[in-house]
């Protein structure tokens, strides 16, 4: 019952977006709503002809290229904030978690000016550069309780047979760190994915990402549903897979590392 | 022993250029006279002053109140009641909860066309099957209704993230010892006992922490009320992060703009320092 219940107020409305998506537009305003009709391609050849491929690739390249970047820089600060004493480490990790929480409404206004005076706007540089507020401090938060399960026996062990402390970090932490970094690292690129008001705010008729081009539905002619379905289930599929490859890291990652899920 | 600052000097480096900058730019943007995008004279407190004379600022402030005491509780009791039925036990548990975590993880702009298409004017599956059947509405969507929009961005809220309240308290109840229980089953404590006297307290960090996490969400929320609504019909559901984004790019009034901007961000420096504290102190997490 339970099961049911749970499922089916998550599940339906992606149900019926997904009926949209090949609903012909002489049964689309049918009322009563219609769940059995012929479905039709139409709305797919609209969304072919309008440049969404090209958005499409936009978000991509964005959510690779800035979670790529987060995993660089983020990875050694998160290993460094787990094994070393830092000095004031409680508030730059204080410092790291306001970033992650700071509401995007009051950073994308300062981003916007800065980004109009050094002609960073609609550029994918400044996209990706934004995207490390939230990314960044968010990697780091959520590695640094990963890196601090890790047993240092082995560190110590491979230091006491002449590994430097680069060389440690590099064959013996790394290797055993992968599962959470690659767990991270696959949200990140999910909020990234998702992100829009940076993208629309930031972005422009060059960096036009996924989330941002779902107004050129909305035309003079009236609301396209059945291709404003098919843009949500693209935007929803890496989702959907992630979700079901790696659900046992995502309460972790939602509450910010608080569950070890 | 400059090895471990060396490691984490990039992060901070970048975290120092994208978030500490823009936060001391809009506090200084915010003390000087705004023509536009031109900074003009030092003005002092003269926005702030603007800002909290301006009656549509209170109004904001009042929309995101309403927003969070109306969403946040309802998520929480829901989102126990479901964890405490997940943990009892359900049938088919290893499908449900992957699929729980689908809304949490939605980009907005998946939620706004979800419930644009559920909702909309006359034939959408909602509006006509709920809305108009019981009289609610007639040939218009929620979202165009000034009197009900908020409660619908509310009931999308609480759809978006209940599943996440149950699915956090559920693995916290998965992770509690087993021998206080096993305890209180031989003493013959009934289940509401064990549930008063046992789960609440030891669930207690775990319930502050996500009480606190969906708090500041709440009050940040933007895109998916940018998205539905625009703030509208009117100003009926302009939140204060509405407030402050239409202020800057509809009205181009930049001082009172970043005046909010920096009001808000002190408020969520104070919640997230709340937050870390309570983390620290209730969950010994971090």
């Amino acid at each position: 019952m339970a099961v049911a219940a749970g499922a089916l107020v998550v599940v339906f409305p992606v149900l019926w977006m997904a009926t949209m998506a090949f609903k012909p537009e002489a049964v689309m305003f049918a009322r009563p709503p219609v769940w059995r009709f012929p479905p039709t391609l139409e709305h797919f050849d609209y969304v072919l002809a309008h440049g969404f491929l090209g958005n499409l690739v936009t978000s991509l390249v964005v959510a690779v290229v800035s979670t790529a970047l987060v995993v660089v820089i983020g990875t050694p600060a998160a290993y460094a904030f787990a094994r070393f004493p830092i000095r004031r480490r409680d508030d730059l990790l204080l410092f790291v978690l306001a970033t992650r929480m700071a509401p995007p409404v009051a950073l994308v206004i300062p981003f916007y000016l800065i980004y109009a005076r050094v002609g960073l706007l609609d550029t994918y540089l400044g996209l990706i550069l934004a995207y490390l507020t939230f990314n960044l401090s968010f990697y780091i938060w959520v590695l640094w309780s990963f890196c601090r399960e890790l047993p240092v026996e082995l560190e110590e062990a491979a230091r006491a047979d002449g590994y430097g402390r680069g060389q440690v970090l590099v064959r013996v932490v790394l290797p055993l760190l992968k599962p959470g970094i690659i767990a991270t690292a696959v949200l990140c690129f999910i909020f990234a994915w998702n992100e829009f008001l940076f993208a629309f705010m930031l972005g422009g008729k060059a960096v036009e990402t996924l989330p941002v081009a779902v107004p050129k539905l909305i035309t003079s002619q009236g609301v396209k549903w059945g291709e404003l379905a098919i843009v949500g289930l693209v935007a929803l599929l890496p989702v959907l897979a992630v979700v079901f490859v790696l659900q046992r890291h995502i309460v972790r990652g939602l509450t910010m590392g608080a569950v070890k899920g | 022993m400059l090895f471990p600052y060396a490691l984490i000097a990039p992060a901070l480096l970048a975290l120092v250029a994208v978030a500490l900058v823009p936060f001391l730019y809009t506090v200084w943007l915010s003390a000087h006279e705004m023509q536009y995008a031109r900074v003009g004279d030092f003005a002092g407190l003269a926005n702030y002053r603007a800002l909290l004379g301006s009656a549509r600022f209170w109004h904001s402030v009042w929309i995101s109140t309403l927003f969070i005491a109306l969403a946040v509780p309802l998520e929480f009791a829901l989102g126990l009641l479901g964890a405490l039925v997940l943990h009892r036990g359900v049938r088919l548990r290893a499908i449900l909860v992957p699929v729980l975590f689908v809304p949490s993880m939605m980009a907005p702009i998946v939620v706004a066309i979800l419930w644009k298409i559920m909702l909309a004017g006359s034939w959408g599956l909602l509006s006509y099957n709920v809305l108009e059947r019981f009289g609610l509405l007639e040939g218009t969507s929620v979202l165009a209704s000034p009197d009900l929009a908020l409660y619908a961005l509310v009931a999308i809220d609480v759809w978006q993230w209940t599943p996440f309240v149950m699915l956090a308290l559920f693995a916290g109840l998965q992770s509690l010892p087993a021998t206080p229980y096993r305890a209180a089953a031989v003493d013959g404590a009934t289940a509401w006992q064990t549930f008063r006297r046992l789960t609440v307290p030891l669930m207690t960090p775990l319930m502050a922490v996500v009480v606190l996490l969906r708090l500041i969400d709440a009050f940040k929320v933007f895109d998916t009320i940018f998205l539905l609504t625009g703030g509208g019909p009117g100003s009926s559901t302009e939140s204060v992060s509405l407030f402050a984004y239409k202020t800057v790019f509809d009205f181009w009034d930049l001082g009172t703009a970043t005046a909010c901007a920096v009001v808000i961000w002190v408020m969520f420096f104070v919640f997230s320092n709340v937050f870390y504290q309570a983390a620290r102190r209730l969950l010994g997490a971090f």
